[in-house]
């Protein structure tokens, strides 16, 4: 049995191989450097003196940064949640088509994605600018009478982030989904459970490793994702992301860019490791 | 029961809808005859025209295409396989591993960029497809790996046991029982790191080389100086490439499974 | 097994690719600066004199550059075209090589008023390419008063329909500007009031965007902007009753300029190209394609006669003593213009 047993671990180290060499060469190397980086201090003119200093990570703790991360953490959640509320029903439904529509929605899901997304970003900006399409169907169902204020607001960048993280919901919670039994929903609605109940009990329960994952998919790129609210938002809303971009390009303080990533990521953790702790629970 | 399962179709539809206006939006200017995106000059192919005398935006093509396939490739294999080995068996730093490798996707990507290419220039790397490749990669694995490892976790693991039992060996189980089984994880693991890597604007910018452009990099340069439609008619031209090979994948499938 | 092959194939494509680097040929001139800053016309008339191929390669930021020619350790580039306060960085990095003027025939065409700059008060590494003025642009159909200086952006009427370009030292300018300060004070006190200030401005503020920001202007998106130059030409050419104002207050200006990385792989190539940049009728095309101001006296008069008043910058201008470079500042005052420029875009965002 023992013999076995080392047998089957001795296979298993062979597979993580190039998972491991990979990662603890290409991606454990440049944390250790960024590390390194938060603690250095930033030279005069450009790029970094060999100097400790926990400046930088004290520097965070400014109300101006911190208060980005708040903006951030808001957005993310928002969101977030409105991705859950979007992509959790599709991926449930796409899962209860039938193999030929499954493939079908999972092609049409991915052939955007094909398509540059800066691009597609820009498509909205065409929709939504002052007298652009949306306003001229508006005006045309005369709903309104004079163009729109749409673009570079809050709201339009809550629709840029929800257009680009949907898919990821969307296709984890499928791949979830689409291994669930629907017999044990039908059996649970037979012993007299309502829809809601049984919908809790059952489906969400089995399907809650796919909705974790896709939590993860949306929420921890949502924070570092600066692009959107650059383009749709004018640049008025600081998230993270764009802080981060502005210290390490325009400041030219690599040392506090680093240590911003760095905060960022011990959030991004903490949300991770609780993620598991949920996704543990039901056993 | 049957008028029950309209108002998911609907749903369905309505959001795939959404998800293609702005493409839609995309095609439509890439035939417009004004150079500004803020005005409708009339119906004009001329952009495709000047597209297909552009030798420089298809050679960025050509290397995003290979970038892409190689990345997913490569995050498929060390992906898939990690996920396997990480399920199968508790391995020593496995957990720290798993978190390591999803790291690209915490940190911001302009980070990113910027690290791998102190990094690779600290270990001597010569900048170009290779380091592309190297960072593109670094960033998929996380998608193959989580996708497959959800699958795998809920999976039966009877089947496989069952191969074993009659005395099939690993590699043979591994093949014929447990990947088929996790195919469709695998490939939209794939299929999302390759759509991912030929999106990838930020980290390409800081880890290629001076002779290697990709498509990404060389719409956002565009798109910074003035959308010229030239790139949509480029990306309505992909878009419709896409479809067309969907379309003849679905057919040649449904040919085989009328055949059988 | 079909997937094992095509990833493996894949795989082994992968590696042999990564292995063939590719070494710079004799007859190739690496050109790395902004998109669109060449015609593609003047490129390729160059290489069809030459014979030397030009690789136009892009970066997005000067200190993109900046990076990049740090990890190339000055070399890989032949020519590179940035901005004034990076190159004075690039040159105390080391990382740019003094020019034989001997060697740019057409030397003596270059605008000595966009020569002796702060970054190369000595002209030894740098040509000038183009230069940028600081100026309010706005559509009088809209905007219904008189804009003379950056004060009256602040103007309640202009609520919601003024756009920025996305540069804190420029945009914290204004409001330093305002308050009869230097752009490049040192002093803390004056950047946090001017920070103050800008907040007051938040109000008005549509759009902080780098590209193509004059789309927004002929739109109608917004009423008012603060844009690059060439954005100004673009506009003025769509639409030319769009008013340009400079700025009471002082106006600020910005050169590009070429240099030469000091280990430039053909440093030869790169002094052809910079010359034929600098022939009086090559420079007025490229001009005319940059909409930035011709920094070239003898391409002045070639220059199209409806774009000329668009990038000559006038007469008036010489003389003013209000006119300003931003220059580079220390590190202490740079953290507080970020600090006051990440509150006064929070604050428009809110």
């Amino acid at each position: 049995m023992k013999a076995k047993a080392r047998q089957k671990k001795g296979w298993a180290w062979l597979t993580v191989l190039p998972l491991y060499a990979f990662t603890l060469l290409f991606i454990l190397g440049p944390l250790i450097y960024m590390v390194v980086l938060s603690f250095l201090t930033r030279e005069e003119v450009w790029g970094v003196r060999l100097e400790f200093t926990l400046d930088n990570y004290a520097g965070i703790f400014e109300p101006v940064y911190l208060r980005t991360f708040g903006e951030s953490l808001k957005l993310a959640f928002l969101s977030t949640g409105l991705v859950v509320a979007i992509g959790y029903p599709f991926g449930y439904f796409m899962a209860k088509l039938t193999a030929h529509w499954k493939k079908r929605v999972m092609l049409l899901l991915m052939i955007p994605f094909w398509t540059s997304s800066l691009l597609r970003l820009y498509g909205w900006i065409i929709i939504f600018r002052a007298g652009g399409v949306f306003d001229q169907l508006l005006m045309a169902l005369r709903i309104t009478s004079e163009p729109l204020k749409l673009l570079y607001t809050y709201p339009a960048v809550v629709v840029g982030m929800v257009y680009a993280l949907l898919p990821f919901m969307i296709l984890s919670v499928y791949s979830s989904a689409e291994k669930l039994d629907f017999s044990l929903v039908e059996a649970a609605r037979d012993l007299g459970a309502s829809p809601l109940k049984a919908f809790l009990t059952v489906s969400l329960k089995l399907t809650l490793p796919g909705l974790l994952s896709g939590l993860v998919l949306t929420f921890v790129p949502s924070m570092g994702l600066f692009f959107i609210a650059d383009i749709l938002g004018g640049n008025k809303v600081v998230l993270v992301g764009n802080l981060i971009q502005e210290q390490l390009m325009k400041a030219r303080n690599w040392p506090f860019a680093a240590a911003l990533s760095i905060a960022l990521l011990l959030l991004t953790t903490v949300f991770l490791w609780l993620s598991r702790r949920l996704s543990k629970e039901p056993s | 029961m049957k008028n029950r399962t309209k108002l998911p179709i609907l749903y369905l539809g309505l959001v795939l809808a959404l998800m293609y206006v702005p493409i839609l939006v995309v095609i439509l200017y890439s035939f417009n005859e004004s150079k500004i995106s803020s005005v409708w000059g009339g119906f004009s192919l001329q952009w495709y025209a000047r597209l297909f005398r552009d030798r420089a935006m298809f050679e960025a093509l050509r290397n995003t295409l290979v970038l892409g396939g190689a990345s997913c490739a490569a995050a498929g294999v060390v992906g898939t396989l990690g996920a396997f080995g990480m399920t199968k068996a508790r391995l020593r730093g496995q957990g720290a591993v798993e978190y390591l490798s999803a790291l690209p996707m915490m940190v911001p990507e302009i980070i990113l960029g910027m690290v791998f290419m102190a990094f690779f220039s600290l270990i001597g790397l010569p900048f170009g497809m290779g380091t592309l490749v190297l960072a593109h990669t670094a960033f998929c694995i996380p998608y193959v790996f989580m996708l497959v490892k959800a699958r795998l976790v809920g999976m039966d693991p009877s089947l496989a046991e069952a191969a074993q039992d009659l005395g099939a060996p690993p590699v043979r189980v591994f093949f014929d029982v447990t990947l088929p089984l996790t195919a469709p994880a695998i490939a939209s693991g794939m299929l999302l790191a390759f759509a991912m890597s030929i999106d990838d604007v930020i980290i390409s910018v800081f880890v290629t080389g001076v002779d290697v452009n990709t498509l990404p990099i060389k719409i956002y340069t565009q798109l910074k100086t003035g959308v010229t439609p030239e790139v949509n008619a480029l990306c309505t031209l992909m878009f419709l490439a896409t479809l067309a090979v969907c379309l003849l994948a679905a057919f040649l499938a449904r040919e085989r499974k009328a055949k059988e | 097994m079909k997937k094992i092959l095509s990833l493996t194939l894949a795989l082994l494509l992968a590696l042999s690719l990564a292995s063939c680097g590719s070494a710079p040929s004799k007859s190739e001139l690496v050109l790395f600066t902004w998109e669109a800053m060449f015609p593609q016309e003047v490129l390729d008339s160059f290489t069809e004199e030459t014979g030397i191929a030009v690789n136009y390669t892009n970066f997005d930021y000067d200190e993109t550059m900046l990076a990049k020619l740090e990890a190339a350790e000055g070399g890989v580039y032949d020519v590179v075209v940035a901005d004034d306060y990076i190159i004075e960085m690039v040159i105390q990095e080391g990382l740019a090589q003094k020019l034989d003027t001997a060697k740019l025939e057409h030397y003596g065409s270059i605008n000595p008023a966009y020569q002796s700059q702060f970054f190369d008060p000595e002209n030894q590494y740098t040509v000038p390419y183009g230069a940028g003025v600081q100026t309010i642009v706005y559509d009088p159909q809209t905007v219904n008063r008189e804009i003379t200086g950056y004060e009256d952006l602040w103007d309640p009427s202009l609520k919601d329909s003024v756009g920025v370009i996305d540069s804190g030292r420029v945009i914290n300018g204004m409001a330093l500007k305002v308050l009869g300060e230097s752009y490049n004070t040192g002093d803390l006190e004056a950047i946090r009031r001017a920070g103050e200030k800008l907040r007051e401005l938040a109000p008005n503020i549509r759009l902080i965007k780098d590209d193509n920001l004059q789309d927004d202007l002929l739109s109608g998106e917004i009423g008012a902007a603060v844009m690059y130059t060439s954005q100004v030409t673009m506009a003025l050419l769509a639409n030319p009753e769009l008013k340009v104002v400079y700025p009471k207050e002082g106006v600020g200006f910005g050169v590009m300029a070429n240099f030469i990385p000091a280990n430039a792989p053909n440093p030869e190539a790169a002094y052809q190209f910079i010359d034929y940049i600098l022939r009086p009728e090559i420079s007025a095309q490229c001009y005319e394609f940059l909409g930035y101001y011709c920094t070239n006296k003898d391409a002045d008069p070639l220059i199209a006669q409806e774009m000329r008043g668009y990038l000559t910058m006038p007469e008036s201008f010489a003389d003013d003593p209000n006119r300003e470079m931003i220059g580079n500042i220390p590190a202490d005052a740079l953290e507080e213009h970020e600090k006051a420029w990440t509150q006064f875009k929070s604050a428009c965002g809110a």
